[in-house]
Formats: structure tokens, C-alpha cells, sequence
């Protein structure tokens, strides 16, 4: 399915206003929402841009058919996994041997699933006035999430984050009001994801003026039915005319919100790996 | 005077006369044409003198200005001079006239102008800027009217002597001017004391009714009423409370929004133009259209009589229980193939089962006010009483699941719209209504089957729920998780709208060993698909299964949708158990089974070998009663041919394998 998608900033001393208001539009109690977000990379390297042009070169077989050359290429892209926490998850490392543990996506029945496998593609070109991008989204309902994603794709762990806010949804419109926070000093040395979260004092945000993001979401199943998605981007538009003096809602940069993975050069990457 | 002079100067002349141009040829055949058409002759009629005669006589023609000249001539002398005369008095007159009006004008603006003499500072005040009548008048420059008063004639003060009575008359009157000046001014004063008085109590009264509409807008916000503009952009706009819950239907929530209104003394009333008399909901039972109870009103006391607050709550009370009859009356339209009909205003609820009387369930909106809730009969008065308040509660519950639902991520957009279902209301009564009727008369005759049964000395064991969940409330209420966005009443409540399942274990008297073969008697309600109403779903033990020769399924079961059939089934199944499976063991060896009825060939006592006599023995269960009867080709153990006996759940009874074997030996 395709999000659309309108980012606005504001910062940490108007936080609660801001929550009051969003409150008040959406007539709801704000929803604390507490998430880890995962990054996984693909083991294997992208190719050089411009290779694939020169391969498959002519065919010299008489009377065959010409090699069909490759027209695009697959990018590879950072995909990520979520957990949903709640307040009492943190800080219960020191309760038990933290190698004992793994990671455990077992949902009880009834229960709603708190890892998901998520994948973004980069926002599409074109202006509608929003941004919209491919997004998915795959409830793990068992197992280890952290060996499923080594052991299929290869993949390999990247990082880690936290991200903290409320969200509020207003007929299709799904505002997120969030932060990102990570613990510092950690973080060139993990290999895999901490079983347990640490205490949640110890998380400092990542943006050190605690400015807060307001997102707004609005999902489309299917991109080609073009009442459908008219419908969504007016129902954003609407909402960004709303907040306007409030939060000023814009279209992002589509490529900071690039997930593909770059190519490196060979001398780049044996340094990379060195270090 | 200059002007005049000007005047002697006028003369007066003719208007020119055009000059007698030679008429081109062309323009010659013009004038012939023209001629010619106007006069209806032919040319050679013209001449000069018919048209000369023609202008003596004032005929209407071709008349050049030239004829005009000569008509003035004709005049006389005199009478041209006298007519000159005439004129020029004329032109006089009007001119004089006309300076005059020039003069008053200037006199006009100049004397405004004058007054502000700052304004034009190019405008430098001098008399030559007004004529000199205006001068003699003498009016002060600047000023904006002039009252001119007739002075009284003073005479002369030489003239008068001092014993004339005409002096002290003189004097009254200028004393009685005096006291009428005073008289006036003193009226005029009062006059307008008066109305400065009657400013400042209104304005006293104005003020101490807007503090106490303020005081009562107070104490309404405070106690927890949303207080906001009736309209929004507009400044003025009364303020209105919003009584309504925010989670109805949309017209109801427009609705809920009463303005606040002054009245005389300050007090606030709610806008009585907006609703009329609370409504209430009434519920009755009706059978064979007596009305058997009915449920009682909530809200007492009429709008205007109660404060504010009051008020408020009985509107809320109004609006909700509108609201209520309103989404019943909806949903009655998708229940129609179960009964439920809406007829003027009222809507008639069959209760399903069988009764000696149709029942029927009557729901209306009535006024709150009215009589007729007291009824004679009021037997059934506390069941109403409960389907009332049962309506009351589940209609909040969906209010609450509103909110929830829509604070949920909603799923991604397709074309599809999502709609909202309506609340179940009614359906929740009748599944209730039906699946109780439904798990009742099922129990009530496993009761009895089973007391019958085990009188005839057959040992059974009966498991039965009514509904599963209901038996485990008090837990469900004890594990409910409040960190969730339900609360637990909702939780609990929720149990309600779900199908409704219950459960009967009945063992086989046959059944040898644990664990025993058991038939299973699920109850399943649910008022929509895929059951639309009860239904009972049979599973059969695998020994039961064998002997109906049906393909062995260990899930094994029928569904059948009354009670009725189900209690002829499973008559004729345990009939069919006793006979082909009980006793079939006891006589291991002797018997056989030869059909699918409930009976049983026993090979008798009194057969030798070459002659095998079968003794049938047969066994019939209905009515709660159970019956065996043994009927021998020759004779039985007791000598008859015939026997039967019949076990009824009455105790002290011997046993059935008693009884077979005494008749068979």
C-alpha cells in the first residue's frame, strides 16, 4: 500500500500546545506510542551504477536471438523491524542473565503482534502536494526476529532507535507526533539488538534541541485508482490548511528519505570493513 | 443700478433667416419629389399661388422660414412695439429673479464658509464677498441659524406717563415673559433629569442581569457542561451548552446544542424553541394484545420549572432516549424476516418460543408527561423494566465503541466505503430472548429424559450450560485488562454482542468404561449470518455412529434449528442406544439386530436347537417416558405374549435389565 505522507517540525517547548490542539481537533485522548526501530542492512554490496549497461554484450551466434540486456537494475534497500513497547519495558536488563535471552515475537492469543517488519521505498517524483511512497508492512507472529532477518536476505544489523510520542487519527488522516531517541555512546559496537531495552532516563534524544516531528499519514491500498488517492490527498491538504499557524506541514525532501543502499567503491569498502 | 442698465441695452432680433440658396439640380428633382408625395398632386397643380393660399389658410404643408418673415410683417406697428415691451419686462423680471437666487446663494456659502475660517486659509473675510442687502442685514458671520423674533413694540419712554395703565400692563407682560422663558428652561431641565434617571436604573438593572446570566454560565461550565458559540465566526453569537453525547448519530448531535437565553430577570433558559416535551422510551409486554407491564419513565418534572442544571440533564436524558428509539427503528428495517415490525411509531418485537399466548414486545417514544404509562395489569412490569434499562445500556456501550473504533489506525483507503453497522440493539434482545426459550426447553427435557432414565436404573450423567461465557463473568470481570482502550464494562458488554454459545453433555447409558461416549448438544444464537437465529448442533460418540452405519467422522454432527426436533431425535437416538447397543451386550451372543428400529431379536429360552424362537423386545421413548415391550412368538418367561412396561421418572421402579430379564428368562 502507498502512504502519503506531510512532515512538520516544532520545537520542544511547544510540545504540550501542540498536543492540546491536536487533541481538540481530533477529538480523542492523545496515544502514547513507544517503538524501537531496527535497521538492517543487505549483506550482499549493490553493484556499481553503470555496470549493467556493458554486460551481456553482442552476440555473436548467428541466426539466436540477441541477449536480452538487463534493463533496470534492483536497488537494494535498508529494511527495518519494529517493536512496540510499553512503559514497563525498559530497564529490565538486570533482572536476568542477558545472554540467556533472545529475542521473542511470540504473540499469545488474542493479543496483538508487537514486531512488524517494515520496508519504505523512496517517495515517488511528481507533485501532488504530498509525498507518496511504497510502504509495507509484516506482522512476525514467532520466532526470533533478529536471526529470521540474518538468516533470510542475508541481512546484517545496522542500528538501533527509539522513537516516543502520540499519535492521533482523524477520519484517514493518522498524525504522529514523535521524537527519536537513542542511547549514546553505544553505538558502533553492537552487532545485534539489545534483548532488553535499557532504562528509559537513559535515552537522550537524538536531535539535542528535542524538537519534536508532527507526521501525517494518510495510507491508499491500491495507487492506480485515482478517485482513491484524489480523495487521500485532499483529505491531507485539508488537515495541513487546518494546522496552518500551528504547525506549518511540509513535503519532505524525497532524497533524505532515501532507504536504498549506496554503492561504495572497492578501496572505500575494504576500508569500511577495517574499520 | 448696473444691471438695469445692461438690460436697456438688449435687442431683440429675429431668429436669421437661412439663406435662399439656388437649389441644385438634384436637389431640385428632391424638392419636386417631396412636393409631389406630401401634397398628393401632380406637379403641375403646384404654383405658387395655390401654395400661398394654402399658407393663408394654415393649411399643413411645406412652410419655409422664409413665410415667417413675411407673417411678422403682417403685424402692425404698435402692436409690435407692445409686444417688445411685453418681452423685455420679461426678460427683466426673470433676470432679476435669476440674481436675486445668485445672490442668496453666495450670501449662503460665503456665511459657511465663514464659519470655519481656518479650513480656507486662501479665503480672506471681507463684506465684498456678500451682496449688500445681505450686508444690511447684519447677521454675524459664522453663525449657523438666526432666529428672528418679532420685538415687542417699544414705545417711546418720553411718551408714556407714569399713571398709565398701559405702563403696568406693559410690565405684566414683560414679567409673564420673563417666567415663561424660566418656565421653559425649567422644563426642559426636568425633562432631562427624567431621562437621565431612567438611563441609570436601567442600565442598574441591565447589569445586574447580565451577572447573574454569567454567574449561572458559570456554574454550568463548571460542573463539566461544554460551554462554546453557537456559531463561530460571529461575535455576538449567544453562547450554547452542548448536552448531547458527542459519539451519536449525526443529527442527534446537532441536536444537542442548546443556546442560552436571558430571560426577564437574567436567568438563563434553555432555548425552548429548540425541543419540545421530553420524550421517554416505553417499553411493553404485551400478550394477546393485553398489556401485560410496562416500564417506567425516567425523568421526571417539566422543563420550564426546574434550574438550569436540571434542565440540562433531563434534555441530555430527552435527546438519548430519542436517540435510542431512532437507531431501533432502523435496525427493525433489517430484522423484518424475524418478526419485528414498525407499526405507527411503535415497534412490535415477537418473542420467539412457543407459548399458549403470543408475546410480543411493544417499544414506543412517548412524551414524558403522558398518563397512559400507568397500566392496570402490571405483572410483567419488572421484565419490561429490565429490556428498558438493557436498551439504555448497550446503546451507551456503542456510543463508547464508536470512539473506540475510531481511534483505531484505520485501515488503507480502498473505493469501498466503510460504513458504520448500526448498533445492535434489538438484536441483541432477540438473540437473548430466542436463545434462552431455545437452551430452556432443551434442558427442561433432558431433565426429564433423565430422570426417566435413570429411574429405569440406567446410569447417565448430564452436563448442561446455558451459555458458556455467562458462566464465566465473574472472571471475565476479575481478568479484565484495563490498560486497554475498553474499559471492563465494555469488555463485559461485549460478551453480549458476541453469539451465544451453549453447552449439554448428555453420557450414553451404554457406554462401558471411561471415558464415557458422550453426545454433545451445542447451542449456538446468533441473529445474523451464518445461523440467523438459534440453532442446535448434535455431535455423536463413535458408538452411536456405528450403529447408524454413517461414515465414521469423528466430528460427526447435525444441525438442526428447533427444539422440537431436536428432542425427536434424540428420542429415537437413545431409544436406538438402549435397545441395539445396552441390550444387545446384556444378551451378548442371543441377540441380533435385524433393523434399524429400536428393537432387538432375542433368541429365547424355550427354542431348541432346529426351532430357533425369537423373542422382540422393543424399546420407545417419547413424552419423557420410556417404554419397553417384549412381544415372543410362543410364550415369554412370564407366560404372556405381550408385555410392556413404562418408566416415567417416578422412583422405586425396577430396573430395566430387571425387567428384560424376567420376560425373556
Amino acid at each position: 500500500m502507498h502512504e502519503l505522507l506531510l512532515y512538520g517540525q516544532l520545537p520542544a517547548p511547544r510540545h504540550e500546545q501542540v498536543l492540546k490542539i491536536l487533541a481538540g481537533y481530533a477529538a480523542m485522548q492523545p496515544r502514547r506510542v513507544l517503538e524501537r526501530h531496527i535497521l538492517y542492512k543487505p549483506t550482499r554490496e549493490p553493484e556499481e551504477p553503470g555496470a549493467h549497461l556493458g554486460r551481456g554484450g553482442g552476440s555473436q551466434t548467428v541466426g539466436g536471438k540477441p541477449v536480452k540486456q538487463q534493463g533496470t537494475v534492483k536497488s537494494l534497500f535498508y529494511t527495518r523491524l519494529v517493536q512496540k513497547l510499553d512503559e514497563g519495558d525498559f530497564g529490565r536488563a538486570d533482572e536476568q542473565p542477558a545472554d540467556s535471552k533472545r529475542l521473542s515475537a511470540d504473540v499469545g492469543s488474542g493479543e496483538e503482534p508487537t514486531w512488524s517488519f517494515e520496508f519504505q521505498d523512496m517517495p515517488d517524483t511528481g507533485d501532488r502536494g504530498v509525498s507518496v511512497r511504497l510502504a509495507s508492512s509484516t506482522d512476525l507472529l514467532s520466532g526470533d526476529p533478529h536471526a529470521w532477518m540474518v538468516a533470510m536476505g542475508p541481512h546484517q544489523f545496522v542500528s538501533e532507535y527509539y522513537v516516543e510520542g502520540h499519535r492521533f487519527v482523524h477520519g484517514n488522516v493518522v498524525v504522529f507526533l514523535h521524537r527519536i531517541l537513542h542511547e549514546p555512546g553505544v553505538r558502533s559496537l553492537e552487532t545485534t539488538p539489545k534483548v532488553d531495552p535499557p532504562e528509559f532516563a537513559a535515552l537522550k534524544p537524538f536531535d539535542p534541541s528535542g524538537a519534536y516531528i508532527l507526521e501525517a499519514k494518510v495510507r491508499v491500498q491500491d495507487y492506480n485508482n485515482q478517485t482513491v488517492l484524489e480523495e487521500g490527498v485532499n483529505e491531507l491538504k485539508s488537515f495541513q490548511k487546518q494546522m496552518k499557524g500551528c504547525v506549518e506541514l511540509d513535503i519532505p525532501d524525497r532524497l533524505s528519505l532515501d532507504t536504498r543502499v549506496r554503492y561504495r567503491p572497492p578501496h572505500l569498502r575494504a576500508a569500511q570493513a577495517v574499520r | 443700478m448696473a444691471g438695469l442698465d445692461a438690460l436697456s441695452n438688449v435687442a431683440l432680433r429675429p431668429w436669421p433667416a437661412p439663406e435662399k440658396e439656388a437649389l441644385s439640380k438634384e436637389d431640385i428633382f428632391a424638392q419636386v419629389g417631396q412636393l409631389t408625395s406630401e401634397r398628393k398632386q401632380y406637379l403641375r397643380e403646384i404654383t405658387e399661388k395655390s401654395l400661398l393660399e394654402d399658407i393663408a389658410a394654415g393649411r399643413d404643408g411645406i412652410v419655409e422660414s422664409v413665410e415667417e418673415d413675411k407673417k411678422e410683417e403682417v403685424l402692425s406697428q404698435a402692436e409690435m412695439v407692445e409686444k417688445l415691451g411685453k418681452a423685455r419686462h420679461d426678460v427683466y423680471s426673470k433676470l432679476e429673479w435669476a440674481s436675486f437666487a445668485a445672490g442668496n446663494a453666495l450670501n449662503l456659502v460665503s456665511l459657511i464658509l465663514s464659519r470655519d475660517l481656518s479650513k480656507h486659509p486662501n479665503r480672506k473675510e471681507s463684506e465684498n464677498l456678500y451682496t449688500p442687502m445681505f450686508q444690511q442685514m447684519k447677521v454675524p458671520r459664522g453663525s449657523l441659524g438666526l432666529v428672528k423674533e418679532a420685538l415687542a413694540e417699544q414705545p417711546d419712554p418720553s411718551k408714556i406717563r407714569p399713571d398709565d395703565p398701559k405702563k403696568g400692563q406693559l410690565e405684566y407682560i414683560q414679567r409673564r415673559k420673563a417666567l415663561v422663558m424660566k418656565g421653559s428652561r425649567i422644563e426642559a431641565l426636568d425633562w432631562a433629569t427624567d431621562t437621565l434617571l431612567k438611563a441609570a436604573t436601567d442600565l442598574e438593572s441591565n447589569i445586574r442581569k447580565e451577572t447573574r446570566y454569567w454567574s449561572e454560565m458559570l456554574s454550568i461550565s463548571d460542573k463539566g457542561w461544554p460551554v462554546q458559540r453557537t456559531w463561530k465566526g460571529i461575535k455576538n453569537a449567544p453562547y450554547a451548552v452542548k448536552f448531547g453525547p458527542p459519539e451519536a448519530s449525526n443529527q442527534f448531535r446537532s441536536r444537542g446544542l442548546a443556546p442560552l437565553r436571558m430571560d426577564d430577570d437574567g436567568s438563563i433558559i434553555l432555548d425552548p424553541a429548540l425541543f419540545l416535551k421530553p420524550k421517554t422510551l416505553r417499553v411493553r409486554i404485551s400478550e394477546d394484545d393485553n398489556i401485560m407491564g410496562a416500564s417506567q419513565a425516567t425523568i421526571h418534572g417539566a422543563l420550564d420549572e426546574l434550574a438550569i442544571e436540571k434542565s440540562i440533564q433531563l434534555a441530555r436524558a430527552s435527546l438519548f432516549e430519542e436517540e435510542l428509539f431512532y437507531e431501533m427503528s432502523i435496525e427493525s428495517r433489517q430484522l423484518l424476516s424475524y418478526g419485528v415490525e414498525l407499526r405507527d411509531t411503535v415497534i412490535h418485537v415477537p418473542v420467539p418460543g412457543e407459548h399458549s399466548v403470543p408475546r410480543k414486545i411493544l417499544i414506543d417514544c412517548i412524551a414524558q408527561d403522558d398518563s397512559s404509562l400507568v397500566t392496570s395489569d402490571a405483572s410483567q412490569s419488572p421484565l419490561a423494566q429490565s429490556i428498558a434499562e438493557g436498551l439504555r445500556i448497550l446503546l451507551a456501550h456503542e456510543h463508547r465503541m464508536r470512539l473506540f473504533r475510531r481511534t483505531r489506525l484505520p485501515p488503507p483507503m480502498t473505493q469501498h466505503k466503510r460504513q458504520q453497522p448500526t448498533p445492535p440493539l434489538l438484536r441483541t434482545l432477540l438473540a437473548m430472548l430466542s436463545h434462552m426459550n431455545a437452551v430452556n426447553s432443551l434442558h427442561v427435557y433432558l431433565g426429564t429424559i433423565v430422570s426417566t432414565l435413570r429411574s429405569a436404573g440406567l446410569e447417565v450423567a448430564l452436563q448442561a450450560t446455558r451459555e458458556m461465557e455467562w458462566e464465566k463473568l465473574t472472571e471475565t470481570i476479575k481478568k479484565a485488562d484495563t490498560t486497554k482502550d475498553f474499559t471492563a464494562t465494555d469488555q463485559l458488554l461485549a460478551t453480549f454482542i458476541r453469539p451465544f454459545e451453549g453447552k449439554a453433555t448428555l453420557s450414553l447409558s451404554s457406554s462401558v468404561g471411561s471415558p464415557p461416549e458422550n453426545v454433545i448438544i451445542g447451542t449456538r444464537t446468533y441473529i445474523g449470518p451464518p445461523h440467523f437465529g438459534t440453532e442446535h448442533k448434535l455431535t455423536l460418540p463413535p458408538s452411536l455412529i456405528k450403529l447408524l452405519n454413517l461414515e465414521h467422522d469423528p466430528q460427526r454432527q447435525l444441525k438442526l434449528t428447533s427444539t422440537e426436533e431436536v428432542k425427536t431425535y434424540l428420542d429415537w437416538i437413545l431409544s436406538l442406544d438402549i435397545s441395539q447397543t445396552l441390550l444387545f451386550q446384556e444378551y451378548h451372543g442371543r441377540s441380533a439386530i435385524k433393523s434399524s428400529e429400536p428393537c432387538i431379536w432375542v433368541v429365547s429360552r424355550g427354542s431348541k436347537k432346529g426351532f430357533i424362537k425369537e423373542d422382540y423386545v422393543e424399546i420407545a421413548i417419547e413424552n419423557a417416558t420410556m417404554k419397553v415391550t417384549a412381544r415372543a412368538q410362543g410364550q415369554l418367561a412370564t407366560g404372556v405374549a405381550v408385555e410392556s412396561f413404562t418408566w416415567n421418572g417416578t422412583s422405586g421402579r425396577p430396573s430395566l435389565k430387571d425387567k428384560v430379564r424376567s420376560w425373556l428368562g
